[in-house]
């Protein structure tokens, strides 16, 4: 139940975290300090890969919402991909795609950031 | 048992006087006739048999320590060789001795001598009884067996005897009485009693063992020789002398081989002794360890068998506050910090304890925390870690310093001194390092009997939390004629975050809510109870889900921690048109079944507590729909579909199939289908999330109720 990965990379200064298994009260510590040890590091601009994620909860969302505002003061974003219908209906009901970017591929959240802003 | 020692000396009297009458016949006439020799013989040898199993019979040697024993024994073979020359010294008679048969001279010589034969019998039997309970204090079986082929060999070589006149010489007895003492010094290696003995005992033994050779020697010339007192045993039995022979040879031996060996044991006694102390001392630690609660008592203990076994001068203890956290380390803040409870003082002060070991440097006590082992210090004076020895040269010489180490970290440190240098050697410091021991264990249990107390005191709580939280959800459903509606809500631990309630307006409109605070648990509780608050105080003022939502969400967002959320479902029957409208702060969708169809109703929107103002009212949408007779709707919380087996979990789509099959039934018998259904999917493992479910069930409108409504309205306008 408790197997919850996180691998974490950086792609053209953009900091991609994947994660894997499941993301719940007991594994939702891991995800935090993957988070702080981002901020951290001055790192804001941070893409999390949602592909092998199969479980999340309500503990695991909470960890999205701690961070989001440190991430936006410092002109950075925490940007979603590649969730499953499943990960993402969870997202969904709780009206995420209201706060947070969410794409079907990492390239595109990687991409975004270097949008000129219109 | 009684009855039957007397029964024995009874016997043993009535053949002793036969024997003597015979004899008394004898002294005139010669026996040969009649078996008179013969019932002579078996007399003599009966009445000893007798004496025998007289003194067996009695119980009280037991008690007797072994050492005691050779007291007795030698008290005994004192008394009998001043029988011996008192009976010598009376110038009797004597013995004449014609065709290989003795025959007393007078009547004097007679008697005195069957009573000195009697008395030696006595004596022979008892000293053989207390050697044997010697040597079977080993229980070994074949320590058993050689003990028995010896009784047999001098069983054998006395009755050998039997029949024969005191003269004759016969060489089957020789044979046999060899044999005897070979196997009788055999035996007498069985030393058992001398090990267990103490310093004192044994030096004791060693005289005993001494003297009881000494005189057992003279009491072999005695009996085996030519005197008037061989020649009375021979007289009175022949049997009877061999056997006091055998016997007083055979406890010749023994004495001699237990005052060699106790000579032996001699130079081992003292640290025997205090190996023992050691022993005893532990054990009966150890019971005070599970038997004692008392922290101070079992410490003050745990010292004063510290001093006293190894001898010591002083001797404390300092315990540290033991945490799996902040293991104490040399020169921590624990230590700095005067955390450091000194118990158990024995000779020394706190001002000499400071000397020692003096707070902050170099010091042995850090020594030990960093080595987590023993250390002994030899000579204290000239040694670098204690600089102000000089002051007090009488406090301490030497110095043993044993860690106590438990499983949550370094529980404390004992230490002993004493006055001299090099006062201690390597066996003293294992000891002390047992004491530590027990003082670990003593001092582990008092831990844990605390913290028991204190998980028993949380554990009491947590069941008054859960008894409040029961108590914020309704206590009463609606009761409506039109609507028809069952509710549960059960937290996965003491108490949860899950929360329904339901708001009559009064006007004809029934307010539905369930929400679901993001987490379990205790932080989850709060919020729950806030949501109540919040409901209870809002509910009531905003007729529309939305309207409701977008306020409560305000109150809420303020106290809210940036990682938590509450999403919450809002549904408002209104009971005159029978219609339903839902609003969803990002909360599980409604399940609507109406006759064959079942469908979630997913309006838009967000959690509450996510964001504030406009994001949020913005993000609410309402969504209505009208009822017919009939119609389910299910509210509930992700606990419900997303209740687990292994990869799999409940979902929406078995919730709406369990609904649709059983949608005719009541509002009751649906809750428990879709509960049933769900513990059956988990295979009745407990929910590891809280799972709360509403059921309302629309039985259409009843006009008699909508005209009350209307009226009641008319009233409050």
């Amino acid at each position: 139940m408790s197997d919850f990965k996180i691998a974490s990379r950086e792609q053209e200064n953009v900091n991609v975290l994947a994660l894997k298994g499941y993301l719940d009260a007991h594994t939702a510590p891991k995800l935090e300090e993957a988070f702080q040890n981002l901020i951290a590091s001055q790192h804001f601009k941070i893409v999390v890969n949602c592909k092998d994620l199969s479980y999340i909860s309500s503990a695991g969302l909470g960890v999205f919402m701690a961070f989001i505002e440190d991430v936006r003061q410092n002109m950075g974003d925490i940007k979603l991909t590649n969730m499953s219908p499943k990960v993402y209906n969870v997202f969904d009901l709780l009206g995420f795609p209201l706060l947070y970017e969410i794409f079907k591929e990492e390239n595109e959240a990687i991409n975004r950031f270097f949008d000129k802003p219109k | 048992m009684k009855v039957r020692r007397i029964l024995y000396l009874a016997g043993a009297f009535f053949l002793v006087l036969v024997k003597f009458t015979i004899d008394l016949i004898g002294k005139n006439v010669e026996l040969d006739f009649g078996g008179l020799p013969v019932i002579r013989e078996i007399a003599a040898i009966g009445a000893f048999a007798l004496v025998y199993l007289l003194l067996k019979a009695t119980p009280v040697r037991n008690e007797i320590s072994p050492v005691r024993k050779l007291g007795l024994a030698l008290v005994g073979a004192g008394v009998l060789l001043l029988v011996c020359a008192i009976y010598s010294a009376l110038d009797l008679a004597g013995f004449d001795s014609k065709s290989l048969s003795l025959v007393p001279l007078d009547y004097l010589t007679l008697f005195l001598g069957s009573l000195v034969s009697l008395v030696f019998g006595l004596f022979g039997i008892a000293v053989f009884l207390l050697m044997r309970d010697m040597i079977l204090m080993n229980r070994k079986p074949s320590v058993r067996r050689n003990f028995g082929v010896l009784v047999g060999l001098i069983l054998a070589t006395a009755l050998s005897t039997a029949w024969l006149r005191p003269l004759d010489s016969r060489v089957a007895t020789g044979i046999l009485f060899g044999l005897a003492l070979i196997v009788a010094i055999v035996n007498s290696f069985r030393l058992p009693w001398i090990v267990g003995l103490t310093k004192k005992e044994k030096i004791f033994g060693l005289l005993y063992g001494f003297f009881l050779f000494v005189l057992f020697v003279i009491l072999d010339v005695v009996v085996g020789g030519n005197t008037l007192v061989g020649r009375s045993l021979l007289y009175y039995s022949y049997p009877l002398r061999e056997f006091v022979l055998l016997i007083s040879v055979c406890v010749t031996i023994y004495a001699g081989l237990a005052f060699v060996s106790t000579l032996f044991h001699l130079p081992t006694a003292e640290a025997f002794d205090r190996k023992r102390s050691e022993v005893s001392s532990l054990h009966s630690l150890s019971r005070l360890v599970t038997q004692v609660f008392d922290f101070n008592e079992l410490v003050d203990t745990v010292t004063a068998m510290t001093l006293e076994v190894v001898g010591a001068s002083r001797c404390w203890l300092e315990v540290f506050p033991v945490s799996k956290d902040q293991p104490v380390t040399a020169g921590s803040e624990v230590l700095a910090g005067h955390q450091v409870r000194i118990a158990g003082m024995k000779n020394i002060t706190r001002e000499q304890i400071e000397l020692l070991v003096p707070p902050g440097g170099e010091n042995v006590r850090n020594d030990v925390i960093r080595g987590s082992k023993p250390l002994l210090v030899d000579k204290i004076e000239g040694d670098p870690r204690f600089p102000v020895w000089r002051h007090h040269k009488d406090v301490a010489g030497s110095l043993v310093v044993v860690p106590l180490i438990s499983h949550a970290g370094l529980a404390g440190i004992l230490y002993a001194t004493k006055k001299e240098a090099f006062g201690f050697v390597k066996d003293d410091v294992d000891v002390i390092s047992a004491f530590a021991d027990q003082a670990t264990v003593a001092i582990e249990n008092s831990r844990l009997i605390r913290e028991s107390i204190e998980r028993e005191r949380l554990f009491r709580e947590m069941l008054v939390a859960q008894e409040m939280q029961k108590r914020l959800l309704p206590q009463f459903l609606p009761s409506h004629s039109s609507l028809d509606i069952d509710a549960i809500s059960t937290p996965a631990f003491e108490v949860g975050g899950d929360y329904y309630d339901f708001v009559d307006f009064g006007d004809g409109r029934v307010g539905v809510i369930v929400g679901d605070v993001s987490g379990k648990g205790v932080s989850a509780a709060f919020y729950m109870s806030e949501m109540k608050g919040i409901f209870q105080a809002l509910g009531r003022m905003y007729h529309s889900p939305k309207e409701f939502l977008t306020h409560a969400n305000e109150a809420l967002v303020c106290s809210i921690d940036k990682h938590s959320f509450v999403s919450v479902i809002y549904a408002m029957f209104e009971l005159e048109k029978g219609r339903v409208t839902v609003a969803r702060a990002g909360h599980c969708p409604l399940l609507r079944v109406s006759g064959d169809r079942a469908t979630y109703v997913r309006p838009n929107g967000l959690g509450m507590g996510l964001r504030s103002g406009s994001i949020f009212e913005n993000a609410i949408e309402e969504e209505s729909f009208d009822l017919q007779e009939g119609d389910v709707c299910v509210l509930y919380t992700d606990g419900l579909t997303e209740a687990r087996r292994e990869e799999d979990e409940f979902g929406y789509e078995r919730l709406l199939e369990t609904t649709r099959n059983v949608r005719d039934r009541t509002a009751a018998e649906i809750k428990d289908a879709i509960l049933s259904t769900v513990s059956d999917f988990t295979n009745h493992r407990a929910n590891d999330d809280d799972v709360t479910l509403v059921i309302v069930k629309w039985k259409g409108s009843d006009p008699r109720e909508d005209r009350a409504i209307r009226n009641r309205r008319r009233i409050n306008e």
